[in-house]
């Protein structure tokens, strides 16, 4: 299945903001639209909000792994106890600080593969082809379907001040 | 205030270009340091190589000093390890645009003191092919780690704080990275486009970035306190005089941020320096650090003075004895050579603002970094060798082995820092911006 796109070039980047407003009011949705720039574009809200579950697969992965790491230790203890002078074979104060550490390593992990996966480092689904980043520009890329919403898309770029616009295909 | 107007401003290639051209080429300067430096860790290499031969023996640890400078320096290059750590998390979560031409810098302190701190408990243990035996995997003996020893607890935290560290600092690398082969050819640009894992800067993975950074700053920040606490209960866990102490993981961890900041102003003076990024690493970044590095003097003043009026007024006959041979026996000269590196030099130096300027506040982080390894110093040592029992008393001295392997660490920090600024921007070019004021 082909894909179109059409790259706009914009010098600043409020001017690409201002365009993808534009594109959404005329109907295009969001989630046609990708940013592509050099240094991060930061609007409050974002312009192309995006829903993250980073922070909830954080503590997914700090809870397993903590728990794992404190269940591991509780059946070494039992199964191999030491002397401990009459204290508890398991302590909590004593293997704490193992779970602690190894929560946070878990923590760690969930972000890291949490940002791989959201950031699409490690997915391949979407090949839309990376547009050639101007130094101090950025580029809109919009995803457009049949003539009638290119144009539609185009008039509006260029009304953008948008710069440069340029169609290209690519296979999915 | 050093603002820059809109028109004075820099492109973003004019920054990535200055920046990346500091990354080719070698002067022999540069590599006469490399060679230097390498030579230097090469005959630590050497005299671990002998020490694992010819066994612990060839070291000065005698009973009853059983830690000698291997567990000093390992103390010493965790706590400074805290700079990222600070420097990054704190001003990030803080949102203190000033940190960032410095982040990098920092972080990449981080690593390499984690590495080098992380070696000693390895040369410490002697036989170092046994150290697999600290690590919880199955074995028909059923042989299992000591999971109530602050080793042990050292052992995960090290390993915990090692991991979060590489991939904080890997993180912001990526777009950098993606830079770098964007702008190179053959080789070198396959080799930083797969490190790079695909940087298109679309907005999504912009996002994705942030978000993970500031979730990074928070776990980092909790992984790096709890790193030098449990450094800290190595030696509070213990009934030695003057260790079995509640306050020495606060302590611990002021000190840490202490020499932490007192390195990254050094390092920061060095590259300002050799590599001429006078434009990035401005005197107002100095001047900030500088009076955080004052703020970390006072408080580690304040805990030194509070633990030590403890034991004094305490006079328990274990502990005063300890106290008397740290203060005017016979390491009393390394005491007040301690409070004048760390406290009065810097008092002066930084708190007289006329003085402050980037060169007071590098000697500052160097007589601080001076200071903070003899206070280590001064924790293992006179405790270890006036223990409880009069009879046991003994004393130490470094064999030429710790001596050189000592020395071989600060070479080695020297020359990955060397290594590490032609192999990747020390200063984040994406992050960079130069109408960020640094106040």
């Amino acid at each position: 299945m082909t894909r179109e796109y059409l790259h706009a070039e914009f010098r600043r980047p409020e001017e690409a903001i201002a365009a993808a407003g534009k594109l959404v009011a005329a109907g295009i949705p969001k989630s046609a639209l990708e940013l592509y720039s050099r240094r991060p574009v930061e609007t409050d809200p974002p312009i192309l909000p995006r829903k993250s579950r980073m922070s909830l697969v954080a503590v997914l992965a700090a809870i397993t792994v903590g728990t794992g790491a404190t269940a591991l230790m509780f059946w070494v203890q039992s199964d191999y106890p030491l002397v401990t002078g009459g204290m508890p074979i398991t302590s909590g104060w004593a293997t704490g600080v193992v779970t602690f550490e190894t929560t946070m390593a878990g923590a760690v992990f969930g972000i890291f593969l949490a940002l791989l996966w959201e950031s699409g480092l490690i997915r391949r689904r979407r090949q839309a082809p990376v547009p050639e980043l101007p130094d101090d520009g950025v580029v809109l890329e919009v995803q457009v379907n049949g003539r009638a919403e290119t144009g539609l898309a185009r008039d509006v770029l260029i009304e953008s001040r948008a710069f440069r616009v340029n169609a290209v295909r690519s296979e999915a | 205030m050093e603002a820059i107007s809109e028109t004075d401003r820099r492109t973003f290639g004019h920054v990535r270009n200055d920046i990346l051209s500091r990354m080719e080429g070698a002067s022999r300067a540069y590599l006469a340091a490399v060679a230097a430096l390498g030579a230097i860790v090469a005959w630590a290499l050497f005299a671990w190589c002998y020490q694992i031969v010819g066994g612990f023996g060839h070291t000065g640890v005698r009973r009853p000093v059983f830690w000698g400078f291997y567990i000093v320096n390992f103390v010493f290059w965790i706590g400074i390890s805290h700079a990222g750590t600070l420097i990054s998390a704190i001003l990030r979560l803080t949102g203190a645009e000033w940190r960032k031409p410095i982040t990098r810098a920092a972080e990449a302190i981080t690593v390499f003191c984690l590495m080098i701190g992380g070696m000693f408990p390895l040369i410490h243990i002697g036989r170092v092919s046994y150290f697999y035996w600290m690590l919880p995997y199955p074995n028909e003996r059923m042989l299992w780690p000591n999971f109530r020893s602050p080793l042990f607890w050292d052992l995960t935290a090290i390993l915990t704080y090692l991991l979060g560290s590489l991939i904080y600092l890997y993180l912001p690398l990526i777009p950098d990275l993606a830079e770098i082969g964007r702008q190179s050819t053959g080789t070198k640009r396959r080799i930083y486009r797969a490190l790079s894992l695909g940087w298109s800067g679309s907005d999504r993975q912009w996002q994705a970035l942030e978000r993970a950074m500031k979730l990074m700053a928070i776990v980092i920040l909790a992984i790096a306190v709890s790193v030098h606490s449990v450094v800290a209960y190595d030696f509070s866990m213990s009934i030695t005089p003057t260790w079995h102490n509640t306050i020495f993981a606060p302590y611990f961890v002021v000190g840490a941020i202490f020499s932490g900041i007192a390195a990254l102003v050094l390092v920061m003076a060095a590259l300002r320096k050799t590599m001429g990024l006078q434009e990035y690493l401005r005197e107002v970044h100095f001047v900030n650090l500088g009076k955080l590095l004052l703020l970390m003097s006072l408080i580690w003043l304040y805990f030194t003075f509070s633990e030590h009026l403890t034991i004094w007024y305490g006079n328990l006959p274990r502990e005063i004895h300890v106290f008397n041979v740290r203060e005017h026996g016979l390491y009393g000269s390394l005491f007040w050579t301690m409070v004048v590196c760390n406290f009065v030099i810097p008092f002066v130096l930084l708190g007289i603002s006329r003085l402050r300027n980037v060169t007071t506040i590098a000697v500052c982080g160097a007589t601080v970094l001076v200071g903070m390894w003899l206070e280590r110093l001064l924790i293992v040592i006179p405790s270890l060798s006036t223990p409880a029992l009069p009879a046991a008393w003994g004393s130490y001295a470094p064999s030429w082995v710790e001596l050189s392997i000592t020395a071989g660490t600060f070479a080695a920090m020297a020359l990955l820092y060397l290594l590490f600024v032609k192999a990747f921007p020390i200063i984040a070019i994406w992050e960079y911006d130069e109408r960020i004021p640094a106040r």
